[in-house]
């Protein structure tokens, strides 16, 4: 099992922040290589520029902690996933940012990690600059 | 009209993989002709021994630290220094057909340019490369080799190596004749294989330029990159069964790991089975394990590949000599490391730096055309790497090599190293791999000896080293770091490696395992 984590500080208040990621349709605004999104009931599939789809269950999408979690089921060669996206008022300017993920097997680790931190900054560098209405 | 450049890789080649390097096996005539028209270099060194890191210096000129890819997985950043872009400045048609290897290949949300590229079928290339056709080495990612394969052969897909396991971890299924990890009867046709492949799309590309284009073109094959899996219609040409054994290979167990254990303690622990550092070796397979009879075979693979590659390379010649460049036209042969075939016990490659991995084929064949002093055949055995190429590149198009670029043009011979100072030669290993493990490798290559010291990590202290003398043990089975009689010889070496060795300023992320 391997685990990763991806963090940045957003100079907006959390509940503005926490619209955006606890949205998980709007995931295809930040993430790289997702063209599209769908969500029904806790069933979320994604579209990759490939065309290759990812098939993720939503297990956690709490208002009040302002955390969402999510299992990618299938079909990259994933035998355990859990995404963790947290938007915490720490007591400093803004909010903090943290997205951490446990995947098994250890190499996809490599392949997320890399993804999730561009990720982490398009998503930063939206809401910084207040662009999240306009994509 | 100035002078083409024909710059042929190959991909993990040993220096001794041709008969112009004392090959016997491969029959590979039309590089033989180079050596035999232009300067071999009989110790060329790549700066690292794994792909991303030595196509990055080969592209930038620049050592590994500078460059900043340091394991395979980096990305070499898109707005680094290129050669191709310094040639395409100069008026030069640029383009790289074949392996390029300087973003990640497993790349599922298709964040790299190449991967893009080839996904898409297109081939405007970018680094400065005006075209880009890319391969690897199989039917499987995101180049345009195994988009080829998907529209036009897809009852193909399943015929090669698969490389990657549910785990995706690399594979460790046995197979051919003898079990041997990475091997496969290959059912595809040799005219879809990707060595073929590379030379048609070569030739494509230049039918499309103009009698007057200056041109450059980097013509990348993947083999003899394991997975072994030539075309089976070619497995006549090398019977496995009939090959010695690697004189390499001490094919005394006891006397095999005495060897090995002589060497810095990660050498035994891969040996075992108990350590991988470097995820292109299948983290499942034991080289204890491995038979003289799979590295035969494993050997013969190879050498077929090398067969095909010498073929493909004669058609791209003779489709050169048609347009009339030949006397225009320069050649560099060469590839990015080496692979232990059978030495020590061992296949693949990792942070073992000893000539199967070091020790590779340069050779530059100056166009007939050049004049100059140039066109004598000759042997240099002074130290160069990788990063020399570049610059040379320049030299030929009648450019100033950039202040970015760290080598040095190529000498033409013996006496011309010597008067511009080529005495060594450095290359390095870095990596951090998901389990933690950390092994950091610094080497210098002088006068005839090879010196590596070993900085701390999760499996070395920092007092490890290996000092080999290539004249008394060519195969490099003594290791004479801890020799009090060559303490004195271990220290200058040391002090020099410090004072010449460009260590990383940052290691930046790894962006996938390869």
């Amino acid at each position: 099992m391997a685990t990763i984590r991806s963090h940045a500080r957003v100079h907006r208040n959390a509940d503005d922040v926490w619209k955006v990621v606890g949205d998980p349709t709007r995931i295809v605004q930040w993430f790289p290589g997702v063209t599209a999104v769908t969500v029904e009931d806790n069933i979320r599939t994604l579209t990759l520029a490939a065309g290759l789809p990812v098939f993720e269950e939503i297990v956690t999408l709490d208002n009040r902690m302002r955390r969402f979690q999510y299992r990618i089921t299938g079909p990259l060669p994933v035998k355990y996933h859990l995404g963790t996206m947290d938007v915490i008022e720490d007591g400093e300017p803004g909010c903090l940012l943290m997205y951490s993920t446990e995947i098994s097997p250890d190499p996809m680790a490599f392949v997320l990690d890399g993804v999730i931190s561009e990720g982490i900054e398009n998503l930063a560098r939206m809401l910084n600059d207040h662009t999240e209405d306009e994509r | 009209m100035g002078r083409k450049i024909l710059f042929i890789t190959t991909d993990q080649m040993r220096y001794d993989a041709i008969g112009a390097n004392g090959g016997n096996v491969a029959r590979t005539p039309n590089i033989d002709s180079f050596a035999a028209n232009g300067i071999s270099y009989d110790r060329a060194q790549p700066q690292n021994v794994v792909c991303m890191p030595s196509r990055s210096t080969m592209v930038t000129g620049q050592n590994v630290g500078t460059h900043g890819v340091w394991m395979n997985g980096v990305p070499l950043p898109v707005e680094s220094p290129s050669v191709a872009a310094v040639l395409h400045d100069a008026g030069y048609r640029t383009a790289l057909i074949g392996k390029s290897h300087f973003e990640p290949l497993l790349d599922p949300f298709l964040r790299f340019e190449e991967n893009r590229q080839g996904f898409a079928g297109a081939t405007e290339g970018h680094r400065g490369f005006d075209h880009m056709e890319l391969a690897t080495h199989g039917a499987a990612g995101f180049t345009h080799y195994s988009r080829f394969i998907r529209k036009e052969h897809p009852e193909a897909i399943g015929m090669f190596f698969q490389v990657l396991d549910g785990d995706l971890e690399v594979s460790d299924v046995p197979g051919g004749d003898s079990g041997a990890p990475q091997i496969k009867h290959n059912a595809v046709p040799r005219d879809w294989y990707h060595t073929d492949w590379v030379a048609d799309r070569t030739i494509s590309w230049l039918d499309g330029l103009k009698a007057d284009d200056d041109w450059f073109c980097w013509m990348s094959f993947p083999d003899p990159h394991h997975p072994w899996d030539p075309p089976e219609s070619e497995l006549h040409r090398v019977d496995w069964r009939e090959l010695d054994l690697p004189v390499g290979y001490p094919q005394n167990q006891a006397e095999r790991e005495a060897i090995i254990d002589s060497k810095p303690r990660h050498w035994r622990l891969w040996y075992d089975g108990k350590l991988v550092s470097n995820y292109e070796a299948p983290c499942k397979w034991v080289p204890a394990t491995l038979t003289a009879d799979q590295i035969r075979e494993v050997n013969a693979m190879a050498h077929i590949e090398n067969e095909l590659i010498d073929e493909a390379i004669g058609r791209v010649l003779a489709a050169i000599d048609a347009k009339g460049w030949s006397d225009d036209l320069d050649i560099v042969f060469t590839t990015d490391h080496g692979e232990f075939q059978g030495d020590f016990g061992l296949l693949f490659k990792g942070p073992y730096h000893v000539d199967s991995l070091m020790r590779l084929p340069l050779i530059w064949r100056p166009a007939p055309s050049a004049g100059g002093g140039i066109n004598a055949t000759a042997r240099v055995s002074k130290p160069v790497g990788l990063l020399d190429l570049a610059p040379t590149f320049c030299t030929i198009a009648g450019v100033q090599p950039p202040e970015w670029m760290e080598g040095r043009p190529l000498p033409i011979d013996d006496a011309d190293a010597v008067a511009r100072g080529f005495e060594r030669v450095t290359t390095e290993w870095d990596n951090h791999q998901p389990d933690g493990t950390e092994i950091h490798l610094r080497t210098i290559m002088r006068d005839n000896f090879v010196c590596t010291t070993y900085q701390p990590g999760t499996v070395h202290d920092g007092t490890e080293g290996e000092l080999y003398d290539l004249v008394l043990d060519p195969l490099q089975q003594v290791n004479l770091w801890d020799d009090p009689e060559r303490r004195a010889l271990r220290d200058e070496l040391l002090i020099d490696l410090a004072a010449n060795f460009v260590e990383p300023r940052e290691f930046r992320h790894a962006e996938a395992p390869v």
